[in-house]
């Protein structure tokens, strides 16, 4: 490894040199100017100082320069002699601004190096604080249906003599619901190892537009029976390339969301073929969204500060998966206010593109 | 009373067999229980049971595995407990050998339905009975003797590969079969592995039979497994 920088060292050292001292040779040959010559080694041992590395390069350049200039190109040519009259300073100075410029990029060099390494660090500590971000915000959101599972059967367990009937059926439907929310909450977080295991890219395969959808709604309807959900995908048979379990999720995330938060039941899902692309659309017709989160609604905030009192379901993570989601695909997520209720549109691009150009086909066929 | 089927459940965690258990015992089954694939395959040679669940996660011996075993040396319906992520091992049990299979976390209902399936199909296969000639359900009627489909009283348009698809998912509904089974069904032995074909003719039938192909009633899909017909 040393060997090889040396060897390189050397050999941009005497490239340069080289094309200096042809470039010198011609100069001289019309102006007969020595202390132009001069300005051309130093011009070459600025370039060793910088295209090689460690200070040795860049000295030994400049002493090397001097001596070509000595050497070659005053009186007397091809004899060394430095006692001629003023010369001597020439020299001296030459030498020392070749030294000094060689060292001054050498420099810099480190010092950019050191930016970097810094601006690396920074990255990955802005890494670390989003992912601390995430935990904390994913077992606060755990614990709160925890929290409800273990007091419900608790309390059940205890007075469960003194209950009426419809107090039982009621501990045991909340804590069914809560179940659920959980199960759909590590459902979730299982995505997003899915993404996360192959970097920010997804593996693809073209999919029947119309069997996610179905399967999406199906999954919702056996988890939220009241909801009333109306699909309408293309008349015409689309195969589009993605992560069918990913996108399901986020449909089912967005349609859950959309019955938790807008207040009412009534929800549009509709799939539009665009020229590019396809979106996708979720619409309710409840209460919208407020208009200072529609900016944040995908990073994942909490529900602090939302009026609707509806603050025992998080719903910051489902959206932000939902982004992340979406972005590896290559698509594009965002949330319109309507007069009435609100509409999450995403897209996803049709066709495949060139990087991924080979279909990976995870079903093992 | 004295015919009460008997239920062999391997699994090794403890909650979820409980709770098997309770729902089987609850609807007149008989239940014998194993916390491992050995002990598992021990009472399926000694007691024949009518039906297995098996969990795929054992601690000895690989889940897969104890499905090839019994497969060995009987054909009673084996179903097969996986988690929802792992569609790659769904797959693969199916057709290993195994009949169905049911995602964790799952309800009584589902549980029972699935089970119901098994011993259906299973009957007919045991007394060497042909399937009933006609499916009908829901105002879908396929005849398979006269190879007809009719909704709703309509007689339905179908190519020769989209009524084999529906005769073959009918003849099996309720069971999940996968996309490699029906392309060796349909197109034999040495069809393309891609399945874009299978899918674009399911798209077809589909616009046939469904009222909104987004929220189909008779064919279900499950996305990377295969297709389900309802029962």
């Amino acid at each position: 490894m040393d060997k090889k920088i040396l060897l390189m060292n050397f050999l941009t050292t005497v490239g340069i040199f080289v094309i200096a001292t042809l470039l010198a040779v011609a100069f001289f040959h019309y102006s007969r100017n020595s202390t132009s010559v001069a300005i051309i080694y130093v011009l070459a041992v600025m370039l060793v100082a910088r295209y090689t590395s460690g200070y040795v390069p860049g000295v030994v350049a400049s002493f090397l320069g001097v001596a070509c200039v000595n050497y070659v190109f005053t009186y007397p040519f091809m004899h060394l002699n430095f006692s001629i009259d003023g010369y001597p300073v020439t020299f001296v100075a030459m030498a020392v601004i070749s030294g000094l410029t060689s060292m001054l990029t050498t420099q810099s060099k480190k010092q950019n190096q050191i930016l970097n390494e810094q601006e690396k660090f920074l990255m990955e500590a802005e890494k670390e604080t989003m992912r601390a971000n995430l935990l904390r915000a994913v077992s606060h959101d755990l614990r709160t249906p925890l929290t409800g599972i273990i007091g419900m059967a608790d309390a059940y367990l205890a007075d469960s003599g003194r209950l009426t009937e419809d107090e039982k059926s009621y501990m045991v439907r909340s804590i069914s619901e809560d179940a659920n929310w959980l199960l759909n909450m590590v459902e979730n977080l299982l995505s997003v190892t899915r993404i996360r295991v192959g970097g920010t890219r997804v593996n693809t395969s073209p999919e029947p537009l119309e069997e996610v959808v179905s399967e999406a709604v199906q999954r919702l309807r056996k988890r939220l029976p009241q909801a009333k959900v109306q699909v309408q995908v293309p008349e015409e048979f689309l195969m589009v390339p993605m992560d069918a379990m990913l996108i399901e999720q986020v449909i089912i995330n967005l349609l859950e969301n959309a019955v938790y938060h807008s207040g009412t039941e009534k929800i549009d899902l509709y799939v539009v073929r665009e020229e590019e692309c396809v979106s996708f659309h979720i619409r309710d017709y409840g209460r919208g969204i407020a208009p200072e989160r529609l900016e944040v609604i995908f990073d994942g905030g909490g529900t602090e500060g939302n009026e609707s009192g509806d603050s025992h379901r998080g719903m910051g993570i489902g959206l932000s998966i939902c982004k992340t989601i979406i972005h590896a695909h290559e698509g594009s997520i965002h949330v319109n206010n309507w007069e009435q209720g609100a509409e999450f549109i995403f897209t996803l691009p049709l066709r495949e593109d060139k990087g991924n150009g080979k279909q990976t086909n995870h079903f093992g066929y | 009373m004295a015919n009460r089927q008997t239920i062999l459940v391997i699994e090794d965690e403890k909650t979820i067999g409980n709770y098997i258990e309770t729902i089987l015992l609850s609807n007149e089954y008989k239940v014998l229980r194993a916390m491992n694939g050995t002990t598992g395959l021990s009472l399926c040679t000694s007691h024949h049971p009518e039906v297995v669940l098996l969990d795929l996660g054992l601690p000895d011996i690989d889940g897969m595995e104890v499905l090839q075993r019994i497969r060995g040396f009987s054909g009673i319906p084996i179903i097969v407990i996986s988690a929802r992520s792992q569609e790659k091992e769904k797959v693969e049990a199916l057709d290993s050998g195994a009949d169905d299979y049911i995602t964790k976390p799952f309800g009584a209902e589902e549980l029972l339905a699935r089970i119901r399936t098994a011993l259906r199909h299973q009957l007919h296969v045991g007394k060497g009975q042909m399937q009933p000639p006609v499916y009908s359900r829901d105002g879908l009627v396929i005849d398979f003797e006269r190879r007809l489909v009719t909704l709703g009283g309509n007689a339905i348009h179908l190519t020769q590969i989209e009524y084999k698809l529906v005769s073959l998912l009918a003849q099996n509904a309720g069971k999940v079969l996968t996309y490699d089974f029906i392309l060796k069904d349909i197109w034999g032995p040495y069809a393309d592995t891609d399945n874009q074909i299978l899918r674009v003719n399911m798209a077809n039938i589909r616009r046939k039979l469904e009222a909104n192909p987004a929220e189909p009633h008779y064919i279900f899909t499950e996305i990377g497994v295969g297709y389900r017909m309802l029962e």
